[in-house]
């Protein structure tokens, strides 16, 4: 790993901050990062940074770098663009090991100047940088918080598992916001605009050395050098998985090619095969994101034999409809199984998979079914629908659902549709780490890639 | 020296093999070479003005016997007339079976990919295509056909016999080296028509700058 990509870990883990350009005025960058810093409990020393003040927020406040009374491991850029170069040159003769600049002004609006002098800079002493033009970083676990939307609009995830990588802030933001909605904890974020020194394919290469990672998201525009992408992702993704959402797929295929390959096959289509290449897992949509990121808090599976217990017929159908158009398939059930079930049904039900359990089912027929299916050899996963609306279910079905998910035997799966009772007994499952869906479609649509990814690691194990 | 055609003369020094084809320079060199390959045989015209053979008319094919065959030539001499001529390619006629493309292009950002999926008139209509980036090896290939929505045309569909799935993928893995090695920015051999024995490449078209 490169000098300037290990040095990532004063991003993501610094013991003190300076934040370059703090500012006493409500509404500018330099208050907005300073105060959340302070807001977000960050337990280190924060230094600010401004020549034109003594005091930010209640904070002694250094006239520049060099006189900062300590040693900062992270920058955070709230300045002109014009001015970041030299006071970049003071935070390497400082030591500062990180930094990251949120100011636009660079490449983007063609200054390659600027950028060739910050980048110089950056480079002699191996800082790692994030930007410019760029939403920075967060650590729930470190309370790093650079992002300058106020709390009260976006929300914050908690601790987790999951990385991610995106050029855009304007989507990073969204998604960082509805992950926090969704209970959907992060390890560490990080939205890199223009991607001077470090790109995409640094930054998941750390995120597959550290240790918190266990799920990289990214989403990308672009790459500027595809091939390292590729390799990355294909050293990393054996270790943990890479969800990708690549966005512009309509640009590049190019209407005056001189062969049917050049017309045929765009700049998307290089894409696409890095990733299947990478075996990475991609997905088309931010809510295909979210449900692909749900499944993997669960075991993999065995192999691609579904159970389906429902109380309700009809979404049992489409499920199994989802099942074979995703080529999944229906699990045979065991006698034992097929018992247990025949026990709790009323004597004219039928025991086939979809496993209908009928809507006067309650939460007791439901376990004994469960505890049964977990114990089934023939069944890989279990995708349980659950109408919440049937008078016979109480609360006391998310319990036994999470109960039986606890015992991580198998990968368990949950559909529920409806409205707003529906939705908040789904957000219970998900903070609990059982993934629910509210289309049937979805659902399978994760487990397959879900599976895939499983059977491509234990392939690789082998 | 006889005159060569340089994309076929690249294909080949990546040990990638055209169907039998001679260039003959007048209608006895011809009749020799379609001798020696066995009738039917197809005449093109081979020249750096003409782009579109068919548009010229200089393309015949399924000529039986010698009789047939010069007098195609004649006519597709006629067809082109006042366009400068290299010569006349006689090939042998192409087997019957699966047509499928194997293409190849330079992407910006990734660099050289290649291409497989379903060939001839139907790569425009059902743009049924795997990519991937270079080099590949044969395990890449079979992944490539699983994407294909005409993977059963390939795996044999009602009674028919898969097609010869060796001499496609390790076709598809000298494509890549010659890709590379070769810096081709954009390839299409369409169509390769195979069936369980082999396949006859039948069409190349390539850019090198």
């Amino acid at each position: 790993m490169r000098e300037d990509v290990k040095n990532l870990k004063s991003v993501f883990e610094p013991s003190s901050i300076a934040v370059i350009g703090a500012s006493p005025t409500t509404g500018k960058l330099g208050n907005v990062v300073l105060k959340n810093i302070l807001d977000s409990n960050f337990e280190g020393k924060v230094y600010p940074v401004n020549p034109k003040y003594q005091n930010v927020l209640g904070l002694k406040c250094a006239p520049d770098v060099h006189s900062i009374d300590g040693k900062p491991d992270l920058a955070i850029f709230a300045i002109p663009a014009e001015l970041i170069p030299d006071v970049m040159e003071q935070c390497g003769k400082k030591g500062v090991k990180g930094a990251i600049v949120l100011s636009a002004g660079f490449g983007e609006i063609g200054r390659k100047d600027l950028d060739q002098k910050l980048a110089a800079i950056v480079r002699k002493y191996k800082i790692a940088l994030i930007g410019p033009n760029c939403l920075g970083a967060l650590n729930p676990a470190n309370r790093v918080d650079t992002l300058f939307f106020p709390f009260y609009k976006l929300g914050r995830p908690r601790i987790g598992d999951i990385s991610f990588v995106t050029q855009s802030g304007a989507v990073g933001s969204c998604i960082v916001d509805m992950a926090a909605y969704f209970g959907i904890g992060f390890a560490k974020f990080v939205s890199y605009g223009n991607g001077l020194t470090l790109d995409e394919s640094d930054i998941i290469e750390y995120f597959g050395a550290d240790e918190h990672t266990k799920q990289i998201l990214l989403y990308l525009e672009g790459t500027k050098d595809g091939r390292k992408l590729l390799e990355v992702m294909k050293k990393v993704n054996k270790r943990k998985p890479i969800i990708a959402l690549k966005a512009g797929k309509g640009a590049g295929a190019s209407k005056a090619a001189m062969s049917h390959t050049g017309n045929l096959a765009g700049n998307y289509t290089a894409y696409q095969a890095a990733f299947r290449q990478a075996k990475a897992i991609e997905v088309n949509s931010l809510a295909e994101l979210f449900h692909a990121v749900n499944a993997f808090s669960q075991p993999f599976p065995k192999g691609n034999r579904v159970a389906v217990l429902t109380d309700g017929g009809g979404l049992g159908v489409l499920t199994a409809d989802a099942l074979e158009a995703e080529s999944m398939r229906l699990a045979e059930l065991s006698p034992a199984t097929v018992k247990v079930i025949k026990s709790i049904l009323p004597p004219y039900g039928n025991v086939g998979n979809p496993i209908d359990i009928i809507a006067d089912s309650g939460p007791d027929q439901y376990r004994k079914a469960l505890d049964a299916l977990l114990a089934d050899d023939g069944v890989d996963t279990i995708i349980v629908i659950v109408l919440f609306q049937a008078p016979a279910l109480d609360s006391s079905i998310l319990d036994i659902i999470v109960t039986a998910s606890d015992q991580r035997k198998k990968p368990i799966f949950t559909v529920a549709v409806g409205g707003e009772y529906t939705n908040e007994s789904r957000k219970v499952l998900d903070r609990y780490g059982v993934p629910s869906y509210d289309s049937p479609d979805f659902a399978v649509k994760a487990l397959k890639r879900f599976t895939d990814y499983g059977s491509f690691l234990s392939k690789k194990k082998k | 020296m006889p005159a060569r055609i340089p994309e076929f003369a690249l294909l080949e020094k990546y040990g990638i093999e055209l169907i039998p084809y001679g260039i003959a320079k007048n209608e006895k060199e011809a009749a020799k070479i379609a001798k020696k390959l066995g009738y039917p045989v197809a005449l093109k015209i081979i020249s750096t003005e003409i782009v579109h053979k068919t548009d010229f008319h200089a393309v015949k094919v399924g000529l039986k016997n010698e009789e047939r065959m010069l007098a195609a030539y004649e006519d597709i001499m006629e067809n082109v007339k006042g366009h400068k001529v290299t010569g006349m390619l006689v090939q042998r006629m192409a087997r019957k079976g699966l047509e499928l493309i194997i293409g190849g292009k330079k992407d910006s950002q990734f660099g050289h990919m290649v291409v497989l999926g379903l060939g001839g008139v139907y790569v425009e209509v059902f743009r049924d295509v795997s990519a991937r980036i270079c080099p590949i090896k044969r395990q890449d290939v079979k992944e490539m056909l699983l994407e294909l929505r005409s993977n059963p045309l390939i795996m044999g569909v009602r009674g028919m016999k898969p097609i010869d799935l060796d001499a496609l993928e390790l076709l598809m893995v000298k494509v890549c080296r010659m890709m590379l090695e070769e810096d081709v920015l954009e390839m299409d051999l369409n169509p390769v028509i195979f069936d369980e024995h082999g396949y006859d490449i039948v069409d190349v078209r390539l850019r090198r700058d």
